[in-house]
């Protein structure tokens, strides 16, 4: 299936608009406007990815990376906020690549069914070490006065074991 | 293996390490020699947590774990018998499991086809069958072939193995601090939730599991965020409660609160009745917070209550430090609750251990950077001329209380470092081979 086919080229392009957008505020750590981009009732998880034989399952969904809602992802921002988020301060430096976007009409009227590649470079210190991390991201974005915002995130990452020291860092 | 390094390491170790006067020399958190020493007589001798029962819960599941850097399958036989083999087939040492978990009836070996069944016995080579006669046709050794295993026993749901064969039981070895973990695990019937998160941290493993072990003083500062966005009033949280030095390495804090009521949910207070004793019974009543480590690397946390959604919430969890190299560990991460819990409980306490441990956790975020760049500072001290001694005294003049209902050495306020010197007494002792009298 081609992805614009279902939704128009306009719409899948708005959608492709967002996303880097998003991508931008978080790369230049604009929290505080990056949280205007969810709804209230957003919902934004993780599932933890396991190696299995064929045709198992890799994904267990009982046990989350990220468990938040936008009350938990404000707070998150707050603290990075203060002088003592020792994890980030300073700061990693980082850059999302946004890729492979799929956009599909939802059952909802006002939402779409977006899915999309992330490969989140990330440094931080002084000898030029860097930490990669992969997943794709299922979101719902739903139109809100005429505005794109996103109503559920689930980010499943392509590591059973992670190769970053922790998730202090936003996808 | 002694070599003339580790003969060195091992003269630097008994002249500089001196836990009973709160000195311990920097370079012992990474130094690849004294790694090497800890595989061989820390992590080859002593016991290691495997996996909780409840993720092998019927004949055929299986785990695949690490005992040191050696690959163990945690199986569940035919019989119900939890049994832990080295992941290593006897044939050319392929292994014979390589998933996460999951369920079978035998172990296939994929490269050859050596087979064996849920005992570790050697059953054939399976699918060669046919031509197993010509192959071998003065036939196969079963005995000799079966998979090597290590003694297991269990504590309150938690699995634990060894491969020392003629070492303390797992009982002797947990000693004291089983009635504390009876606190943690076998207040009543546990379960993990899901499957552990994994993800790797490029920190020496001693220097997490000392944390949880005897540092309820970082709190204070490493978490102080808590206080900036005024979540807590001080530092109480960290201060309030005992320091528990129960011996043999282990340690860990309680914290309490001065509340009537206990934090813990009232639906199931008659199976934590039926679980426990009366004066255990009595301190969970108490418990706000709870912090430990299993020597060596199994830390355990029921995390500070907090208020969700207008309940009071903890998600414990167990955290297994596996060492994979000299300045790096894999994290393991299991979520544990009640499995006849009320559903709220449940889900507000796996939402509180995501926010605040584990991977993306608010409080673990902070951990991390610490232990990477104590790692990174240990590194250099390894060569250098005048030793680095660290200071491990906080407490090294209090006297124990001489009246509580639990075990050990247990000292009034969460400040101190006791278990934290045992720790590196117990450690030390292994490393020089010093038996402690049984």
């Amino acid at each position: 299936m081609i992805a614009a086919g279902a939704i128009g080229i306009e719409t899948w392009l708005e959608v492709h608009h967002f996303l880097v957008a998003e991508a931008e505020l978080l790369d230049n750590r604009r929290f505080e406007e990056w949280l205007e981009l969810f709804t209230e009732d957003v919902e934004y998880t993780a599932p933890v990815r396991v190696t299995k034989k064929n045709p198992a399952p890799d994904v267990v969904a009982q046990n989350l990376l990220f468990d938040e809602n936008l009350a938990s992802l404000t707070l998150r921002v707050k603290r990075l906020a203060t002088d003592v988020a020792w994890a980030e301060d300073p700061p990693s430096l980082t850059r999302r690549l946004i890729t492979n976007i799929r956009v599909n009409p939802a059952p909802a009227d006002d939402e779409f069914l977006v899915k999309s590649n992330v490969l989140l470079f990330r440094s931080r210190g002084d000898v030029g070490r860097h930490d990669i991390v992969c997943g794709e991201r299922e979101d719902t974005l739903r139109r809100l006065e005429g505005a794109l915002k996103i109503a559920r995130r689930r980010i499943v990452f392509d590591q059973a074991s992670l190769g970053t020291k922790n998730l202090a860092v936003f996808l | 293996m002694t070599t003339m390094a580790s003969l060195k390491t091992v003269e630097r170790l008994r002249a500089t390490v001196e836990p009973e006067q709160g000195r311990i020399p920097m370079f012992i958190y990474t130094d690849p020699e004294v790694y090497e020493l800890e595989l061989e007589r820390v992590f080859g001798r002593t016991w290691l947590f495997v996996g909780h029962e409840s993720e092998v819960p019927e004949p055929g599941s299986f785990l695949v774990r690490d005992m040191g850097e050696e690959s163990v399958i945690v199986g569940r036989g035919e019989d119900n018998q939890v049994r832990v083999f080295l992941n290593s087939c006897r044939h050319r040492g392929m292994r014979l499991a390589c998933e996460d978990f999951g369920k079978v009836s035998m172990w296939r070996c994929p490269y050859h086809g050596f087979t064996y069944d849920s005992a570790g016995e050697f059953m054939g080579t399976l699918i060669a069958a046919p031509y197993e006669r010509a192959a071998y046709p003065e036939g196969l050794d079963r005995k000799a072939l079966h998979l090597i295993e290590a003694r297991t026993d269990s504590h309150a749901g938690l699995i634990f193995a060894t491969w020392s064969q003629d070492g303390p039981t797992l009982d002797q070895f947990l000693g004291n601090l089983s009635w504390y973990l009876d606190l943690l695990v076998g207040r009543a019937e546990m379960e993990v939730v899901g499957a552990p998160q994994k993800w790797v941290l490029p920190a020496g493993w001693k220097l997490p599991s000392e944390n949880f072990c005897a540092d309820a003083y970082h709190t204070a500062t490493a978490h102080s965020f808590l206080a900036r966005l005024g979540m807590v009033k001080g530092v109480d949280f960290g201060r309030d409660g005992y320091h528990v030095d129960p011996g043999g390495g282990h340690g860990l804090g309680v914290g309490v609160h001065f509340d009537e009521e206990s934090y813990f949910p009232a639906d199931l207070r008659d199976e934590y009745r039926a679980h426990l004793e009366p004066e255990q019974l009595g301190l969970l009543d108490r418990v706000k917070n709870l912090h430990g480590n299993v020597f060596p690397n199994l830390s355990f946390l029921i995390p500070n209550f907090i208020v969700v959604d207008g309940r009071r919430v903890s998600g414990m969890m167990l955290r297994l430090w596996q060492p994979i190299g000299p300045d790096k560990v894999q994290v393991w991460s299991w979520h544990l609750v009640e499995r006849n819990a009320p559903e709220w409980w449940k889900r507000l306490g796996q939402k509180m251990y995501v926010q605040t441990f584990g991977m993306s956790g608010m409080f673990d975020q902070d951990d991390t950077e610490n232990w990477e760049a104590q790692t990174r500072n240990s590194n250099t001290a390894l060569w250098r001329q005048d030793e680095i001694m660290l200071h491990y005294a906080m407490g090294i003049s209090g006297e124990p209380l001489t009246e509580f209902p639990g075990p050990g050495d247990v000292y009034d306020g969460k400040f101190s470092e006791a278990a934290g010197r045992t720790f590196y007494r117990t450690w030390l002792d292994l490393i020089l081979d010093q038996r402690p009298e049984q």
